[in-house]
């Protein structure tokens, strides 16, 4: 007897600490929320939620539990509302955080699930009546229908899946969609130019350095470094071109006259 | 010193705060072009664009390096412009990609991309620079959150507009700040969404072989 009361002690007190924790990690999570909404981090915030569901996945392993004693199997207990009031009850709010200012019949069905969903409910109706209006041989026949049935529809579902995976593997050995060889081609192809480069203008196809003049460019060239001088050089080549017009252009009137 | 900050002081400034998406995160694939259109599909039924559709695009894009006698690698800008459609010129500077180990999920590459007008190529190439190579590349752009996915077949330029291989090639990307590594799980995960149809992979270029001239 002590024993029972001991562990069932025990997984209430389990039930509650990760109550706790998942109550803890939401409260975070919402203070996060209207807080730093501004500079959240995403990826980890989402990271919340995968916390979330690891502790309701936690609660509902210690609910479903079924291995350890009958008696501290939580779905053999049943919570009974002892004492219903209209009246506020003020412990009770504090308990509940301010959630819960009466414990009256309005929230009872609600709060510990005394009552089914209202659908489910007539369907519940619904099924009992038909139950209850058949005799022992005329259910044991129709057990033995439906279990016939559901072992038909199962094999006919096995033996698809069957099909389906040898299908599934045939046709990813057969079909190729890409490959990795033109993966390669166009990667460098895009990256460093590899089989495009002939295509590239014939009178640019020489080495860079030829186009350049001779230490028009300094050792630690950077952009600013390169254009003064570069444009310097093309500067001057024109004008020399230019005074020889010129001169040519002086010298024929002179011819002429 | 007082009174307003220099241009480049904003920039450190943006910069270090960490402001600037100029990192990108990158994983590549290719795809048959028998495949193309399951995949076309995969990725529409995954991507954000249900409303627009898949964004239709046709690219000429150039590469153009700047070469220094004493230095190894040539300073690399492209150049893209959409034959499709008049939008601006977009002037893109891709810097070595890093291959991390393997506990990084994706190819990091530093990335700055500006809007530009038409007669950027011929400043660049007055300032030195020299066409190394160009490619169309057609296909279509999706999107899923901040991550960019193109499928694109990449088309030589010149004769007849020749086909590179019999694939397309597929590209998952996302601009971020510095230091956003954890956009890299993200496309990991979207990447195994696509498998077994495409295999999007970090591709380490020091491998693919220095064809450079």
């Amino acid at each position: 007897m002590q024993r029972e009361e001991k562990q069932w002690e025990s997984t209430l007190e389990q039930i509650l600490s990760r109550l706790n924790d998942l109550k803890l990690s939401i409260m975070s999570m919402i203070t996060v929320l209207e807080t730093q909404y501004e500079t959240i981090n995403w990826p980890t915030f989402l990271d919340n939620f995968a916390l979330i569901s690891s502790h309701l996945t936690g609660i509902s392993k210690i609910l479903n539990r079924r291995d350890v004693g009958g008696s501290c199997l939580l779905r053999n207990r049943t919570v009974l509302p002892l004492l219903l009031s209209q009246d506020r009850d003020d412990q009770l709010l504090q308990i509940t955080e301010g959630r819960l200012p009466v414990f009256s019949h309005d929230i009872v069905p609600d709060y510990l699930r005394t009552k089914p969903d209202p659908t489910a409910e007539t369907r519940m109706i619904a099924h009992e009546q038909k139950a209850n209006s058949l005799n022992n041989d005329a259910a044991a026949k129709q057990v033995m229908q439906f279990n016939k049935v559901v072992a038909h529809v199962s094999d006919i579902i096995s033996e698809q899946r069957e099909k389906w995976e040898s299908e599934s593997s045939t046709r990813a050995g057969v079909q190729q969609t890409s490959s990795m060889t033109d993966t390669q081609a166009l990667v460098a192809a895009v990256g460093i130019g590899k089989g495009l480069l002939k295509m590239t203008m014939p009178p640019m196809g020489g080495p860079g350095q030829v186009m350049l003049p001779p230490g028009g460019i300094r050792p630690s060239s950077m952009m600013s470094s390169v254009s003064p001088q570069g444009v310097g050089h093309l500067g001057k080549a024109p004008s020399s071109v230019k005074t020889n017009i010129k001169s040519a252009n002086q010298i024929h009137p002179f011819q002429r006259n | 010193m007082s009174g307003i900050p220099s241009t480049q002081d904003l920039l450190t400034q943006a910069c270090n705060n960490k402001i600037i998406p100029n990192q990108e995160y990158l994983l590549q694939g290719s795809i048959l072009d028998s495949a193309s259109d399951h995949l076309f599909q995969r990725l529409k039924g995954l991507c954000d664009n249900v409303e627009s559709g898949p964004q239709l695009f046709n690219d000429h894009e150039l590469c153009l390096s700047l070469r220094a006698p004493n230095q190894a690698q040539p300073l690399m800008l492209r150049v893209r412009r959409s034959l499709e459609v008049d939008a601006p010129y977009q002037l893109r500077y891709i810097g070595q990609p890093e291959f991390g180990d393997r506990t990084r999920p994706t190819l990091v590459r530093s990335s700055i991309d500006v809007g530009c007008t038409a007669t950027v190529i011929e400043f660049l190439t007055e300032l030195g620079c020299k066409i190394d190579y160009e490619y169309f590349s057609k296909g279509y752009m999706f999107r899923k959150g901040r991550m960019k996915i193109t499928m694109s077949k990449i088309l030589k330029v010149g004769k007849g507009d020749e086909a590179l291989s019999q694939s397309q090639l597929v590209e998952l990307s996302v601009l971020a700040p510095t230091g956003q590594d954890a956009i890299g799980e993200e496309m990991k995960a979207f990447a195994e969404q696509l498998k077994p149809l495409v295999q999007l992979e970090k591709i380490d270029y020091k491998r693919l072989g220095s064809t450079l001239p």
